[in-house]
């Protein structure tokens, strides 16, 4: 049944918003590309870069699309799980480099380096679940999200405790150097490593959620956790199982991101962890194929948007504020389509 | 002892020893390794070391059951940790040099230091001796345990009160010098930590202090109690005349470092209490409240600097009552979209709004008008106009002469009292039980005709306001603003005041800023753990005693009847004679 047109204040201003938005965008994106700042080879690097960094963002946000579907909560340490992985895959990266394993055998030293991170995030992400949120189940809402603040803060800076304060340089792949030819684009190699790693393992994660027996109990723990336990399914474990398929994939995507960018220091989940949220709810958390998507859109957007929006207007530095720019998106997105491009309204 | 108990022990015992390996691998170990507790016996690493296996063994014991099996467990759980750190501290020892280039902290130092090399024993036998220390402590703890519950308070008390004449050492020492009582502290305080015999006083006058406080208190309750209400009234007006009397000559018996720590305090009550009327009564989570303090601190510099865009150089009071409009009016701009967010969306906006204003502060897109990375220099102080001279000079009765930093202590208080009586008028209004009923369940308030939109929007200006003025007051004190101080982190160590505190808990928020702002002051090598403790506190409020430290009753009530069976009887809260919906506990 549709719903009689009504005036509200909140409705008339939240529709104002957004008509300037449009208007905005399209007024900039045209005074842009006018001014012919960027050639066409620009602008497809820009679009690579921001596939490259998007299946990133996807890969930390399936995390907290698995989570929330099972808990309905935002497990916001998960950025720093993923800070764990990428130290680990340095320290095994800096011993494979020093024993030169490394540069005999990259490809078995690179597989080597994701499955540590990946073990390495696996166990932490658990471990907070079964320490942090298990506890507090049946308490309301905002209490696990506050948990989560802590435990952010906790694991960040317990890394910086083992590990020292100061950036590390990541191991050189020799390999990884220049370009490589995808479909007619020279593609930087790293790009082309990153984007090729998170297909696979996100074609993994498709046949376990929808193939196993495993995944189908976490499907049903989603739909409704009291009635999955009727059916027999041990909803502790499987609550378990996803933050640990989250932490692989969280993982897996630190180790990437440490190699492209060839660094690791204990703060790089936080803004990386904020992006990947912002991506899952931008697909509609708790979805899985809506992670990916909006991973790939956040990602593309943020490397277009602040060339796109601002350059035309000769704003100084505009990619000073990139990270502003996806918090916008965040913003509008909650605001306008809360349940995102992919989910339904709560509720039904 | 059968299976069961055995199993528990052990796995206890192996949580203890985890935490003990933890402690030293995060570096907090050896960082307090050159602290005295009592010279030449006792440091405060060890004890910090030991202290996982004290409190294993106070938990084993807790349960009931034969004195020998209580007993038993703890010494087993002792047993355990030592057993485990003994080990990893001999694999540490073995992998030495190579081991740091993963674990920095494990430098040379720290684990001679662990093995007890000033002793003459070697590795080994300095690791095992491990085994036998945690077992003492955790016997100790077990021991404690088990002792009547009068005795136990007392040793808890003394062993509580040596450790804070520790950790007030380096400011004791000179204030006693100060006040020309050379001997005293030349009797209580070695070159570092106290002596064998001031420490055993400390510890006596500690367990006395702790066996008879709480009966006097308790007495004095029952006599005021029993008394009229004009008495009461009286002894309550005494009481908050003590109270600001003692606050107001603060400074002089703290000293200058002191009251600048208390300066620091003062901003984070004042924030706390903002932040309390949109978390603690609203139930709004807000982890984006930095952007409201920026906000405040900007506007102001904006308005009084005469070297900013506007360059109008308005005096402080009067830019105040345009910023805390400004601010409000910020609040509700930033309120009204979001309203309609479930809690957990609302907090991850609002987050989002206290990073792109941090993004924005320093970017050069805006340098024109807020100085990009440099900020807004020249703001001038709240007394004095003249932005040559380093801060305001004042004269108060009693105190005497105030100047520099410390020139901002009186007026913040003054801020923070006011605030304090904002929300505490608030709190038993309409307001403040509308907001209780929305906290409790949204659908209902609306369906009784509390109205959701007006009383959130009306939590976030509020909040807005408050956290406005906390920056304004920044902006004078520090005489410029720079966009490093507005990071997420404020937002959430004002968080984690307000959660330790108690949420919706006006004491609670005093007492939190002292604990997570004051006590780390006390602690120098403690500035790099600073946040460690912070996320563990959050973790630990949350799951251990989400009502916080002061609850405030009604909120206990709530917490408790969603988390355990058995929820205390409720104190009704004080104060509301005259308004008998306010001390209603809902549900």
């Amino acid at each position: 049944m549709r719903r009689p047109f009504r005036f509200s204040t909140l409705g008339i201003i939240q529709t104002v918003i957004a008509l300037a938005i449009v208007v905005g965008v399209t007024v900039s994106a045209i005074h842009t590309i006018n001014g012919g700042l960027l050639s066409p080879d620009d602008w497809r690097d820009l679009f690579v870069y921001g596939i490259s960094q998007g299946s990133l963002y996807a890969l930390i946000a399936l995390g907290y699309t698995l989570v929330y579907g099972v808990l309905l909560m935002i497990n916001f340490a998960h950025g720093d799980v993923y800070m764990f992985g990428a130290f680990t895959g340095f320290f095994v990266g800096d011993y494979l480099a020093s024993s030169e394993f490394l540069d005999t055998n990259p490809i078995v030293a690179l597989v080597v380096m994701l499955a540590a991170g990946a073990v390495t995030s696996l166990v932490v992400a658990v471990l907070l679940e079964r320490i942090a949120y298990r506890p507090l189940r049946r308490a309301p809402r905002l209490v696990p999200l506050i948990t989560a603040i802590g435990a952010s803060l906790f694991i960040s800076n317990t890394a910086r405790g083992f590990y020292g304060d100061g950036v590390k340089a990541y191991p050189h792949f020799e390999m990884l150097e220049g370009r490589i030819d995808l479909l007619g684009i020279p593609v930087l190699k790293g790009h082309a490593l990153v984007i090729a790693s998170a297909v696979i393992l996100m074609a993994v994660l498709w046949w376990f959620v929808n193939r196993t027996r495993t995944g189908r109990a976490m499907r049903a723990v989603s739909e409704d956790k009291d009635t999955a336990s009727l059916m027999g399914i041990d909803v502790d474990r499987i609550i378990s199982i996803t933050f640990a398929v989250g932490g692989a994939l969280a993982g897996a995507a630190g180790v990437l991101y440490a190699i492209v960018y060839n660094q690791v220091i204990w703060s790089m989940g936080f803004i990386p962890g904020i992006k990947a949220f912002t991506a899952a709810v931008l697909g509609g958390i708790g979805n899985i194929f809506g992670a990916m998507l909006g991973g790939l859109m956040l990602g593309i957007l943020e490397s277009v948007a602040p060339v796109l929006l601002l350059q035309g207007w000769g704003v100084p530095s505009p990619n000073q504020l990139r990270d502003a720019i996806a918090f916008t998106v965040l913003v509008l997105v909650l605001i306008f389509r809360p349940y995102g491009l992919l989910g339904r309204p709560e509720g039904k | 002892m059968n299976g069961r108990y055995l199993r528990s022990a052990i796995l206890t015992g192996l949580v203890a020893g985890v935490a003990m390996i933890y402690l030293v691998l995060v570096g907090i170990v050896g960082v307090f390794a050159e602290r005295n507790v009592i010279t030449g016996y006792l440091t405060l690493g060890r004890m910090m070391l030991l202290i996982p296996a004290l409190v294993a063994g106070y938990r084993i014991a807790s349960g009931d059951g034969p004195f020998t099996r209580r007993v038993g467990s703890a010494v087993l759980v002792g047993a355990a940790a030592g057993l485990l750190f003994a080990g990893f501290l001999l694999a540490a020892v073995a992998l030495s040099p190579d081991i740091r280039d993963v674990f920095n902290r494990l430098s040379q130092k720290t684990l001679d230091y662990l093995t007890f090399t000033e002793l003459g024993l070697g590795s080994t036998a300095g690791s095992a001796l491990y085994v036998v220390l945690g077992l003492v402590m955790a016997l100790i703890g077990g021991l404690v345990r088990i002792t009547p519950p009068r005795t136990r308070r007392a040793l808890i008390g003394g062993f509580a009160a040596v450790v804070l004449m520790t950790m007030l050492e380096q400011f004791l020492r000179p204030r006693l010098l100060d006040f020309g009582w050379h001997d005293f502290e030349n009797w209580l305080y070695t070159s570092h930590g106290l002596t064998p015999v001031s420490a055993a006083v400390v510890f006596l006058v500690g367990s006395l202090g702790a066996l008879f406080w709480p009966d006097a208190r308790a007495k004095t309750r029952t006599q005021l109690a029993a008394a009229s209400p004009s008495t009461r009234k009286a002894v309550r007006w005494a009481a908050l005349l003590v109270v600001i009397l003692f606050v107001y000559t603060l400074p002089i018996i703290a000293g200058s470092f002191m009251t600048q720590v208390l300066v620091l305090v003062g901003f984070y009550i004042l924030l706390g209490l903002g932040l309390n009327i949109v978390v603690g009564y609203a139930g709004l989570l807000d982890l984006g409240y930095v952007a409201f303090y920026a906000v405040g601190a900007y506007f102001t510099a904006l308005l009084t600097s005469p070297t900013s865009a506007l360059g109008w150089g308005l005096s402080f009071w009067i830019a105040l009552p345009i910023v805390i409009g400004l601010s409000a009016g910020v609040g509700l701009l930033i309120g009204a979209p979001v309203l309609r967010l479930r809690g957990d969306y609302l907090a991850i906006v609002t987050l989002g709004f206290g990073e792109i204003a941090r993004v924005l502060l320093g970017s050069d897109a805006l340098k024109p008008w807020l100085g990009g990375p440099t900020g807004i220099l020249s703001v001038p102080s709240m007394i004095d106009m003249d932005p040559i001279r380093d801060g305001s000079q004042y004269t108060l009765p009693i105190v005497g002469e105030v100047s520099g930093p410390l020139a901002t202590y009186y007026p913040l208080i003054g801020f923070c009292l006011l605030a304090a009586f904002v929300a505490y008028r608030l709190k038993y209004s309409r307001t403040g039980r509308a907001w209780n009923a929305m906290r409790e369940d949204e659908d209902v308030a609306q369906a009784t005709g509390v109205s959701i939109v007006n009383y959130k929007l009306l939590a976030f200006a509020m909040g807005a306001a408050v956290g406005c003025v906390g920056g304004a007051i920044y902006a004078t004190h520090l005489l410029s603003v720079v966009p490093g101080g507005f990071t997420l982190i404020v937002s959430i160590t004002v968080l984690a005041v307000v959660v330790l505190g108690g949420m919706g808990s006006i004491p609670g928020v005093v007492v939190g800023a002292l604990a997570l702002i004051g006590l780390p002051e006390l602690l120098r090598e403690f500035a790099e753990y600073r946040l460690l403790v912070y996320g563990a506190v959050l973790v630990l409020v949350m799951i251990l005693r989400p009502e916080g430290l002061v609850p405030d009753a009604q909120r206990r009530a709530e917490l408790q009847e969603s988390h355990g069976p058995d929820p205390e009887p409720i104190d009704r809260p004080r104060g509301v004679a005259g308004d008998p919906l306010a001390g209603e506990v809902v549900g």
